[in-house]
C-alpha cells in the first residue's frame, strides 16, 4: 500500500518547524507505524537528506519513549495501544497521515517527532517514591495488603509515563501522569508515611514546569496507552486538599 | 506549604473554581425558587421581594455573592490564560479522542466555559440593569412592584428570547460544571461517578427549564 505523510520537521529546540510531505510507497500492511517510517528513513538517508528523528526503544508498548501524535491523537487511532503498537493494516490505501510532536510548553522539541520529557523525571524526584531502610529481604507476606488496594495500585503504577496525557489535554496538565505516580505507591501501606509530603511537593513540581490545569475532561484516559483512569486525579485531588488542612 | 500557595496550585486553583461555582449554583436554585413564587399572583411574589430588599442582611449576602462571583472570574481567567500558555505551540490537526466506549467526557459544552461564562457575566450586567435597577413601580401598599415590571419586560418578546439563550447557555455551563467540581473535589468512585454526572446534568436541566418557562409564562399571561 501506499500512503502520503505529513510530517512535522523542526532542526532543533526553539527553531521554526512545518509539516513536509513524504510518500511512503511499498508498505506492508502487516508492518508497525514505526517500521513505516524506518522504512521512509532509509529511504530518505540512501538519498542523503536528513531522517525524520524519533523515539522508540523496546516496541512492544512497555517502555513508553514512543509516541507522537497520529492524525490529531496521540499514539494514534487504537485503545489502549503505544505508537509502537500500531499497524498500517489500521490505514487505507492512499490516506494521508498527519503525524506531529507531543506539544507541550513543557515538552520542548529535541528535533522533528522527539521531545523532551525531562519534567517528569522531576515530578518523580520530588516525592514519587518511599524511603525505607534497606536491609534483608523481608519475608513475603509479612505486610498484608488487601486484593483491592493491590489491584488499585497495579492499574495506577501500569504508567509508562509516555506523556501522551499531556499531549491529548487542550491545558497541556500533567494531572494524569502525575496522580498516577502518587496513586502507586498512596495507596499501599508502604508509601502512607510519606503520603502527604509526595502530593504536595509532586504537585508543586507539576505546577513549576509549566504544565497547564485539569479541567476534567478525560481526553487524557482516552488516549492513555495503558488505560490510566482519571479516578486517580480525583484521589491527587483528595489527597492533595487533605495534606493542606 | 502554605494555605495561600496551596490555593494558588493547579489543584487548590481548581477547588477554589469548584467552591465558588457550587455556591453560585445553589444561589441559582434559591433564586429560582424565588422567582416561582410570580406563578402565586402579584402579592406572593412582591411581599417576598420585598421581605428580601428590606432585610438588612441582604447587603452582607450581596457582597458575599459578588465576592464569590469575583473570585470564580479570577480563577478562571488566570486559569484559561495559564492553560493557553501551557501549549504555545497549537497542533496542525487535533481531534477528540473521545469514543463511545471510555470515559472522556469532553463535549462541547466542557470546551466552551470560558465563552459561556463570558455570556453569562454579560447578561448579569443585562438583568441587574433591567430588574434591579429598572423602573421602579409601587404598589398601592407602598412596596416595590416587581410583578408589573416583570409583565412589562417580558411583554417585548426581544426579552424574551433574549432570556431563553441566556438560560440556555447558563445551562450549557453547568453541564460540565457540575460534575467537573465534584473531580475537583475528589469526590469520585467507579459506581457513583456515573450517576453523579447524570445528577448534575439532570439539575442543570432542571434549573434551566425552570428560569426559562417564567419569560414564557409572563408572555403568555401578559396577551391574555
Ligand atoms: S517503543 Fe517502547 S512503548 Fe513504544
Amino acid at each position: 500500500m501506499v500512503v502520503k505523510l505529513k510530517v512535522w520537521r523542526q532542526a532543533g529546540p526553539g527553531q521554526p518547524g512545518k509539516l513536509v510531505d513524504y510518500v511512503a510507497d511499498k508498505v506492508h500492511p502487516d508492518m508497525s507505524f514505526l517500521e513505516m517510517l524506518d522504512v521512509v528513513n532509509e529511504g530518505l538517508i540512501r538519498k542523503g537528506d536528513d531522517p525524520i528523528a524519533f523515539d522508540s526503544d523496546c516496541r512492544e508498548g512497555i517502555c513508553g519513549s514512543c509516541g507522537v501524535v497520529i492524525d490529531g491523537i496521540p499514539h494514534g487511532p487504537d485503545k489502549g495501544a503505544t505508537t509502537c503498537q500500531v499497524h498500517m493494516r489500521r490505514f487505507k490505501n492512499g490516506d494521508t497521515i498527519t503525524i506531529e510532536p507531543f506539544r507541550a510548553r513543557a515538552f520542548p522539541v529535541l528535533k522533528d517527532l522527539v521531545v523532551n520529557r525531562s519534567a517528569f523525571d522531576r515530578i518523580i524526584a520530588a516525592g514519587g517514591y518511599v524511603s525505607m531502610n534497606v536491609g534483608g529481604a523481608p519475608d513475603a507476606n509479612s505486610l498484608p495488603i488487601a486484593k483491592a488496594m493491590a489491584d488499585q495500585a497495579m492499574d495506577s503504577a501500569q504508567c509508562i509515563g509516555c506523556g501522551a496525557c499531556v499531549a491529548a489535554c487542550k491545558n497541556a496538565a500533567a494531572h494524569l501522569f502525575t496522580s498516577a505516580k502518587i496513586s502507586h505507591l498512596g495507596v499501599l501501606p508502604q508509601g502512607e508515611p510519606e503520603r502527604d509530603r509526595r502530593v504536595v511537593r509532586m504537585v508543586e513540581q507539576m505546577d513549576r514546569e509549566g504544565f497547564g490545569s485539569c479541567s476534567n475532561e478525560g481526553e487524557c484516559e482516552a488516549v492513555c496507552p495503558k488505560k490510566i483512569s482519571i479516578s486517580n486525579i480525583a484521589r491527587m485531588n483528595r489527597d492533595f486538599l487533605r495534606a493542606i488542612v | 506549604m502554605t494555605l495561600q500557595k496551596a490555593l494558588s496550585s493547579s489543584i487548590g486553583s481548581k477547588f477554589l473554581i469548584a467552591l465558588t461555582g457550587l455556591f453560585l449554583f445553589l444561589f441559582l436554585v434559591g433564586h429560582l425558587a424565588g422567582n416561582l413564587l410570580f406563578m402565586l399572583g402579584a402579592d406572593a411574589f412582591n411581599n417576598y421581594a420585598h421581605a428580601l430588599i428590606s432585610n438588612p442582611l441582604i447587603l452582607v449576602a450581596e457582597g458575599g455573592l459578588i465576592a464569590i462571583f469575583l473570585l470564580h472570574i479570577f480563577k478562571t481567567v488566570t486559569m484559561f490564560v495559564a492553560n493557553r500558555r501551557a501549549r504555545p505551540d497549537r497542533y496542525a490537526a487535533k481531534k477528540w479522542a473521545k469514543t463511545k466506549n471510555d470515559r472522556s467526557r469532553k463535549t462541547l459544552s466542557s470546551t466552551t466555559m470560558i465563552l459561556t461564562g463570558t455570556i453569562t457575566l454579560l447578561f448579569l450586567v443585562t438583568h441587574l440593569a433591567t430588574f434591579k435597577y429598572g423602573p421602579y413601580y409601587e404598589t398601592t401598599e407602598g412596596i416595590r412592584d416587581l410583578y408589573r415590571l416583570q409583565f412589562a419586560v417580558f411583554s417585548n418578546p426581544g426579552y424574551v428570547a433574549f432570556y431563553l439563550v441566556a438560560m440556555g447557555v447558563i445551562g450549557f455551563h453547568l453541564w460540565h460544571g457540575i460534575s467537573s467540581a465534584a473531580q475537583s473535589f475528589g469526590v469520585d468512585s467507579p459506581r457513583w461517578t456515573p450517576r453523579l454526572i447524570w445528577t448534575g446534568r439532570v439539575f442543570t436541566v432542571a434549573v434551566s427549564l425552570g428560569f426559562a418557562l417564567l419569560p414564557i409564562y409572563t408572555f403568555v399571561m401578559g396577551r391574555n
